[in-house]
């Protein structure tokens, strides 16, 4: 760590994050339109995808969001540059660790951004191993503009995963942030120094639930039905957030099949606002659906596949087979209560990131709230609002910041 | 339709084989299709889940297909969703069970008759397996018949070993592990006694038998005229190993050349078989041939035809399949290939199933 960079006092590093992400807002912004380029080729996701995750991304970093998380992870910004007092407690300083190390993953959108920020803020030197859209580089020479001592602290790469510069960039990392399958999580965690925090965050998935409450009226389907609908098709169906199984109570207004119908149709209207990023359904989707429509040709469940765009739903699929994690589809499962929907994702010890529940009260019912909670799920969200989670909450239960720090109190 | 179509089909399909194994043609193109579009409305009428997936296609009373290439291939899988039999599946004679994981369900498919099936079976084992000699011992690293009545591999061996063997056939796949050591006993008895082996058995079950053996320091020099018959690949499954590499191995460890050793490629939910065609034994990509009752079309994933040469899934088209369905949908990715297809797995992220997922529980029932 520079001098100069140690003495940046922690605020100031916030005002430098929120202001390139500021500048990155834009969509003009000359960065982030070669950026943009970038992703769209690298991930084959259509522009208005990228734009759209762009927008979340940097909406997100903020210095009230980055303020009100420190605050809330370690009492006080203030505590990442020197002693605080604490009621009842010691004081305390956070003391950044010298280095981090964070592993980007193949199928998100600068999910190392927010990492990249704590890290900073808690003043550490980051090393990131980004993915060839270039775009962690390009948001750090942004940062260098703001603060050059910030971007002086920032390194970035494609390391090949065998590669030595990456092993040797983990080995001597206090603190690595990892992001992909659990082959390469395990991979990373081999060459960590023993005392290395490692934080990884693997493949999971994400579920839904909508009560029979909140199918009682046509603008509380609608709202349920947009919202699964975005959720299912945002990323095509990639990342830990992606809708990809659906349960819905059976005894309200509206019958299980008629929402399926409903979801459905906002599935293609979905896929105007978020075309797909290739034109037909992949292989195994295909062969998902001719095995549906099969089965909807026997009276069990309903299929239903996009017109214009690759897009599979299916209702009622086999219960003794996990729900299909394939790209842009999304099962629906008919269900009495909250248990039935905790005994298939028990069955199928499926791991989960997030619950979505139908919007408003309607969806909360406690004991949904409770099956939510209690599904393993780090998070529990509106349904069309999966895609987007906040920056001021914790990532996959981890804390954003208190991983970069070590806490040294004087007593 | 009554028991007399059924009987009328079934003669028709008999006199193919039997033309066949004469050395005939066995069909041309309009018997093909007479048979094929025959089988189908007969199994539309008796077959009510086919029939309705038919329906949802286009297909019913009022619209037959116009050839056999548009008749509605039932996608694999749903020989786990539905009974797909054109009579009453209790009366089956054959029941066979597709392999699948404890979590997943098996498909079934159900055989009217027997004899059938078994016509279909000998008469392309006879050709592609056997043509040069009337019997081999077999030593199978198949389930066992006895223990596994539902595996069609298992029934396929059983029964070649039956009309084909030299009386001392023998199972070396338990419930739980290839028996390598009664193997090399077998194997080093056949070579005392010079007589000629058929060691058959899936791709994973010949990598673990040869891990074994090599583990051990066994080699043989298998009795000229030994064979191998190997099928079910690896599916997807965790351990993989290339097929020139696993050749090579066989070779080495059983004394019996490449060119004899043969894959064969068939699936519960189909009655006849494909086998590497003789001339492409020793060519460096193998081009499978299957007697003239079955046909292959290579389809893309909206399920249409792709031009010769071009990739794209499997769908078959067995005359055998009288009483279940005549069209079936893989996910097995291929292209043809003269004329024949050459075989290139499955499409990624299909749900691995197929004959080798026995081997392979029984391997990780052992870690």
């Amino acid at each position: 760590m520079s001098a100069a960079s140690a003495a940046l006092p922690a605020r100031r590093i916030v005002d430098a994050l929120a202001d390139a992400a500021e500048r990155w807002r834009d969509a003009d912004f000359p960065a982030r339109v070669r950026a943009t380029r970038g992703l769209v080729a690298r991930t084959g996701y259509t522009e208005p995808v990228v734009d759209f995750a762009l927008d979340r991304l940097f909406e997100s970093l903020t210095r009230e969001a980055l303020a009100v998380t420190i605050a809330g992870e370690l009492g006080s910004v203030e505590a990442l540059d020197g002693f605080v007092a604490r009621t009842g407690r010691p004081d305390v300083f956070y003391r950044g660790v010298a280095r981090a190390a964070i592993v980007s993953s193949d199928t998100t959108i600068g999910v190392a951004l927010p990492a990249l920020a704590f890290a900073l803020c808690a003043k550490a030197r980051v090393a990131v191993k980004e993915r060839d859209d270039g775009l962690v580089a390009a948001f750090a020479a942004t940062l260098a503009e703001e603060r050059p001592e910030l971007g002086q602290r920032i390194e970035t790469g494609t390391w090949p995963a065998e590669s030595a510069e990456l092993r040797a960039r983990l080995a001597r990392a206090d603190t690595v942030v990892a992001f992909g399958r659990d082959a390469t999580l395990a991979d990373v965690r081999a060459v960590l120094a023993p005392n290395a925090r490692f934080v990884p965050f693997g493949h999971r998935t994400s579920a839904g639930y909508v009560t029979r409450e909140a199918l009682a009226d046509e603008s509380l389907v609608r709202a349920a039905a947009r919202g699964a609908a975005r959720d299912a098709l945002l990323y095509d169906g990639d990342g830990c957030l992606s809708l990809h199984a659906l349960f819905v109570e059976r005894g309200g207004a509206l019958d299980v099949a008629a929402f399926a119908r409903a979801v459905a149709a906002a599935c293609d209207e979905a896929a105007i606002e978020f075309p797909a990023g290739y034109a037909e359904l992949d292989a195994a989707t295909a062969a998902y659906r001719r095995r549906a429509l099969f089965r909807a040709a026997q009276g069990e469940g309903f299929v239903h596949a996009g017109a214009v765009a690759p897009h599979l739903l299916v209702l009622d699929p086999p219960r003794d087979e996990p729900p299909p994690l394939l790209r842009r589809t999304l099962a629906l499962y008919a269900v009495d209560e909250p248990r039935d929907a905790a005994a298939f994702l028990r069955a199928h010890a499926l791991p989960l990131e997030a619950v979505a529940l139908a919007p408003g009260a309607a969806g909360t019912r406690d004991d949904v709230v409770r099956f939510a909670s209690e599904s393993g799920a780090a998070r529990l969200c509106e349904l069309g609002r999966l895609q987007a989670p906040p920056l001021a909450a914790e990532h996959g239960s981890a804390e954003r910041i208190l991983p970069f720090v070590r806490a040294i109190y004087r007593a | 339709m009554s028991d007399a179509a059924a009987r009328a089909l079934d003669d028709a399909f008999l006199a193919i084989v039997a033309d066949w194994t004469r050395g005939g043609a066995g069909c041309d193109e309009a018997r093909f299709d007479e048979c094929a579009r025959a089988a189908f409305a007969y199994q539309r009428e008796r077959n009510a889940p086919y029939a309705r997936f038919a329906a949802a296609l286009g297909f019913d009373a009022r619209r037959a297909p116009r050839t056999w290439r548009e008749i509605p291939a039932v996608p694999a899988a749903a020989f786990k969703d539905a009974t797909l039999a054109t009579f009453d599946a209790t009366r089956a004679e054959l029941e066979f069970h597709t392999s699948g994981t404890t979590a997943d369900r098996a498909g079934r498919h159900y055989v009217e008759r027997a004899a059938l099936y078994d016509a279909a079976l000998l008469a392309g084992f006879d050709r592609f397996m056997l043509p040069d000699r009337p019997s081999l011992r077999f030593l199978n690293l198949v389930p066992n018949p006895r223990l596994r009545p539902h595996s069609s591999l298992g029934y396929m061996m059983g029964h070649v070993a039956v009309l084909r063997g030299d009386g001392k056939a023998a199972y070396f796949l338990d419930d739980d592990a290839v028996d390598a050591s009664a193997f090399a006993r077998a194997l080093g008895a056949a070579c005392a006694e010079a007589r000629p082996v058929c060691v058959a058995g899936t791709a994973f079950a010949f990598v673990a038998l040869l891990d074994a053996l090599e583990a051990a320091g066994t080699r043989f020099a298998a009795p000229p005229g030994s064979r191998v018959m190997e099928t079910g690949g690896f599916k997807g499954r965790s351990r993989v190993v290339e097929r020139a590499e696993l050749y090579a191995r066989l070779e080495a460890a059983l004394g019996i050349a490449q060119e004899a050793i043969v894959a064969e490629y068939g699936m519960t939910e189909l009655v006849s078989q494909y086998y590497d065609a003789p001339a492409s034994r020793t060519a460096a990509t193998r081009v499978k041939v299957a007697p003239p009752w079955l046909r292959t079309l290579v389809v893309d994933d909206a399920g249409c035809e792709v031009p010769d040469g071009s990739e794209g899934y499997l769908r078959h088209v067995d005359l055998g399949n009288r009483s279940s369905v005549v069209a079936v949908q893989t996910e097995d990715r291929g292209y043809r290939s003269g004329d024949g297809i050459v075989l290139l797995g499955r499409a990624a992220d299909a749900p691995a199933r197929g004959c080798s997922l026995d081997a392979e529980d029984l391997a990780a029932s052992r870690a």
